[in-house]
């Protein structure tokens, strides 16, 4: 026997066959082609896309593990839940003993306390803003400064009055509007304003309490944060980039402010609404007609004129529209005075569509927008974070707003950096847990309003009793009139802006990242240090990257799955049709088989006969469709895939995938494949097998 | 050597073969005893139906008799698997088909190789100088590089009978190997196999109900409802 020469004839048939049955032999090649090209293209970009995700992730915030209390309600989703507000994640109350525990196992780099949560940002109108910019210039006194704040004040008064006059038209209560119609005259006398020094504190207020309001309240806006050991976080997670501003010192308290979360909850509605169309209508180049979610910002744009015009003094004004009488928006005819004319050219500036976008979007940040505060909060302010605190009470917490970061190759994902960075001793406060600071503040507070420490066994009869103070019912905190209360709120200076750096090696955390030495042990670590860990007695989980990461971190495996259950399914249509074609032919061919079995070719040759068939329809077929998805990987890495939107960019962490092919997979794809084609055709094989050399004699028909 | 000159090459000791046709039976052979002695040049002949393909098939090893016993060189083919079977053939049979049976895109050398690769049994050179060898004898020298569905009936059925013979069979059986040629070129189909019949020493046994063709036959066996007629 000569395997190789019985080999080669077998191939030289196979050959020939194939040739003759073309259309069955295209038609199943095709299938095989495309369950090849799935497999490499589509493996090769999960594996990419695994990659980038997984260093999104853990280079941003999850780190390799994360850990967190047992008796957590809900699970632990760094990058947002389902859960709308603040999960209930359980709490370390002092991580430290869990750190050295922890830091015990030889694969553990490091330890980076965290916590997650959301406070509500005290924010004021622009005329807050404004009345405060002049009380800072009457401080500072610089005549021209005060001059200017003050004429910019009288514009905005006069936008009020225009404003007054169209809701007189339409509002009911006419009570209410005369008392604001009272209000706005006062101020609108030309000596008010002028005549206006620090010392008339009661004149302020009365623009703080009786004129800003008249310019409406802002929707409050939850800002999420996430509260760490910011020296521990700098040095384990490389994505952080700082963008504007200054790191937040160590030991210092102080918030950075996400660039995602500054650009879309904090910039100005006109600049938002504009970015958001330039990314979809240029950037993503879907055209407004037609796309309902731009043409919903269109129809929005349109009516936030009055956010430029409350930004702007009158020589501003009066600037933006001349330039926009030149860029060809002419105010009409009739109307003669500046606010009415501006707003007539702000309405028609924002109308936009495909034709007008972008020469518009252009005008607007070359022209209107270096006139505004573009941004509610930028660093060096302070703002102040109102939080309900776990044990019930409301804490308002002034907080210095150091910079504004973002984690490199994510800055266009809405998921990465949902949450600015605080320092964990205010995340502390907000969260509601005494620090060492507060509880002296809080001592001192007690002090002045002379609350004392009740117990819970006898607190009713303590408060309610007849020892109890009379006067502690009518204490409330929001109660300004009360005057040791009022001094009360005023914390600012009570809470120092510095702390002890051993403040945050322990105490509360919620959660804490754990960066491995060797991350490709990481399962055998988790497990390891769950164990350990419950061995110590402490009631805490560990889960790894992908389930911290929630939704997000298993959107690659559910992927991979439907990835998967495609290319079996055209396995599956692929088996039947090459069963099926096999078993045709086989009665095709029934005379051929015959004679070789008659001449003496045993069953064997024949099984070989038609396995080599579609062992090379499998290998060829996908061969080629290996090829195109090599050369369309090749293609892609050059010019990259575009992250078509944010979700997108978070996967390719960047805007932009360059994929890369891995050459096992495209060696491995068309043999793998060639392989089950193979073996499911054994069946049909074994089938024309059983062809009896009888058969030989059949005369053609 | 002395033996197989003495002892018939083909024993055929009471063969019944019952087909089973739908729910009825078909009985092909009805116990029937025939021998084939080395080197004879023998027809199988009677009307359609009467059993000559059955007898062929037996004789072939390509089916085992219902009753009674077929040896072949001595060994009854009952006993023998599949394997050995189609060993048996390749060995010592050689098949001509009505229908000439070639591999369409194999060319004429291929075609006479294909039983020699199956035996494996010689070297590339053997095969070539027997391959050749038998190519002059069947007059298709021009033809050797041909693919077979090139040729004309006649040289189709020549390619044939030099690939039954490729391997030396003891026996060589054709099955009506004259029927798809017209009478001439029959003729000359007949006249090759007497040659090599009387050259190589080869036994041949073939089926035919033309009597043009059986009056070259050295015997005939004439078979009639699955029963011997004539020996």
């Amino acid at each position: 026997m000569k395997p190789w020469e019985v080999c080669k004839l077998i191939f030289q048939i196979a050959f020939r066959n194939l040739w003759m049955y073309r259309f069955k032999t295209v038609v199943i090649s095709m299938l095989l082609g495309s369950a090849a090209f799935l497999t490499v293209l589509g493996l090769s970009l999960l594996r990419d896309v695994e990659a980038s995700m997984r260093s999104s992730i853990i280079e941003s915030v999850s780190g390799h593990l994360q850990i967190y209390s047992s008796k957590a309600k809900d699970e632990l989703a760094l990058f947002g839940s389902m859960i709308m507000g603040r999960s209930e994640v359980g709490t370390l109350p002092d991580f430290a003993p869990i750190r050295d525990e922890v830091l015990q196992n030889s694969n553990v780099k490091s330890f980076v306390p965290m916590g997650i949560d959301m406070s509500m940002l005290g924010r004021g109108n622009e005329l807050d803003e404004s009345i405060e910019a002049l009380r800072a210039a009457l401080k500072s006194g610089e005549p021209v400064n005060i001059q200017d704040k003050k004429d910019h004040l009288r514009f905005q008064f006069a936008q009020l009055r225009r404003e007054h006059i169209e809701k007189r038209k339409i509002y009911q209560n006419k009570k209410d509007l005369d008392e604001q119609d009272a209000a706005l005259s006062v101020v609108e006398s030309k000596d008010y304003l002028e005549s206006l020094t620090l010392q008339d504190e009661a004149k302020i207020q009365f623009l703080e309490t009786k004129i800003a309001p008249l310019s409406g309240e802002k929707t409050p806006v939850y800002l999420m944060y996430m509260g760490t050991d910011i020296g521990l976080y700098r040095k384990n997670f490389s994505k952080f980039k700082l963008l504007e501003g200054e790191e937040l010192p160590e030991g210092q308290r102080g918030i950075l402010l996400s660039h995602k979360i500054r650009e879309t909850q904090l910039k100005n509605m006109v600049a938002r609404i504009f970015d958001r169309l330039n990314k979809r209508v240029i950037k993503n180049g879907i055209p407004i007609a037609g796309d309902p979610e731009s043409t919903r910002d269109v129809s929005d744009l349109q009516r936030q004129y009055s956010q430029i015009l409350v930004q702007l003094d009158r020589k501003e004004a009066e600037e933006i529209s001349r330039k926009l009488t030149e860029f060809g928006i002419a105010p009409v005819e009739a109307e003669k005075d500046l606010i009415t004319a501006l707003t007539g050219q702000l309405k028609s500036f924002l109308v936009v569509n495909d034709e007008s976008f972008a020469k518009r979007f252009k005008w607007f940040y070359d022209n209107i927008a270096p006139l505004m505060k573009l941004y509610e909060l930028s660093p060096g302010e302070t703002i102040v974070l109102k939080s309900y605190t776990r044990s019930g009470y409301l804490k308002s917490l002034p907080i210095k707003v150091y910079g504004v970061y973002t984690f490199a190759g994510l800055e266009d994902s809405d998921i990465a950096g949902a949450a600015n960075i605080i320092d964990l001793l205010s995340f502390r406060e907000l969260y509601g847990q005494m620090t060492e600071s507060s509880r002296k503040e809080l001592d001192e507070m007690n002090a002045k309003v002379g609350i004392r420490e009740v117990n819970a066994d006898d607190a009713e009869s303590q408060l309610f009793g007849e020892q109890a103070p009379q006067n502690i019912e009518s204490k409330s905190l929001l109660n300004e009139s009360a005057a040791p209360v009022a001094e009360v709120l005023n914390v600012k200076q009570v809470i120092s802006n510095q702390f002890e750096l051993s403040e945050v090696s322990r105490g509360l955390a919620l959660n804490a990242a754990i960066i491995l030495k060797d991350p490709s042990k990481l399962q055998e670590t988790r497990k390891k240090l769950e164990k350990d860990l419950k061995a110590k007695g402490y009631e805490v989980q560990v889960i790894d990257w992908q389930q911290a990461s929630g939704f997000t971190g298993q959107f690659v495996n559910i992927v991979r799955m439907a990835l998967l259950f495609v290319i079996i399914v055209i396995f599956a249509v692929s088996l039947v049709i090459i069963n099926n074609s096999i078993i045709v032919e086989t009665f095709n061919r029934i005379r051929e088989i015959g004679t070789m079995r008659a001449m003496g070719a045993q069953k064997t040759f024949v099984l070989g006969l038609f396995l080599a068939e579609t062992g090379l329809t499998g290998f060829f077929g996908s061969l080629i469709g290996t090829a195109f998805a090599v050369a369309l990987l090749m293609i892609l890495g050059q010019s990259g895939i575009p992250a078509v939107n944010d979700v997108v960019t978070f996967l390719f962490s960047g805007s932009r995938l360059y994929p890369t092919f891995d050459l096992s997979l495209a060696v491995g794809a068309p043999l793998v494949v060639t392989l089950i084609a193979t073996l499911t055709s054994v069946y049909a094989a074994r089938h024309a097998a059983q062809i009896k050399p009888a058969e030989a004699m059949q005369e053609k028909e | 050597m002395v033996d197989h000159m003495s002892s018939p090459v083909v024993q055929i000791r009471s063969v019944s073969k019952i087909y089973p046709l739908g729910k009825t039976q078909v009985q092909a052979l009805r116990g029937i005893s025939l021998n084939f002695e080395a080197g004879e040049f023998t027809t199988i002949a009677g009307p359609s139906g009467c059993g000559k393909s059955t007898l062929l098939n037996l004789v072939g090893c390509m089916d085992v008799p219902t009753e009674g016993e077929v040896l072949v060189e001595g060994t009854s083919i009952s006993t023998l698997s599949d394997k050995a079977m189609t060993k048996l053939r390749l060995d010592k049979l050689g098949f001509i088909f009505q229908s000439f049976n070639l591999i369409p895109v194999l060319t004429v050398f291929q075609n006479i190789e294909f039983p020699l690769l199956l035996q494996g049994k010689y070297s590339p050179k053997e095969r070539n100088s027997r391959i050749e060898q038998l190519i002059e004898e069947v007059g298709l020298k021009d033809q050797s590089q041909q693919r077979s569905n090139e040729l004309s009936g006649g040289q189709r059925q020549r390619v044939a009978i030099a690939r039954a013979l490729v391997t030396s069979p003891r026996i060589v059986l054709a099955d009506e190997p004259t029927a798809n040629l017209d009478s001439a070129t029959g003729e000359r189909i007949i006249d090759l196999m007497k040659e090599i019949n009387r050259t190589h020493r080869t036994t041949f046994i073939f089926s035919t109900h033309d009597p043009q063709v059986m009056k070259h036959a050295g015997r005939i066996v004439r078979l009639k409802d699955g029963k011997v007629v004539e020996a």
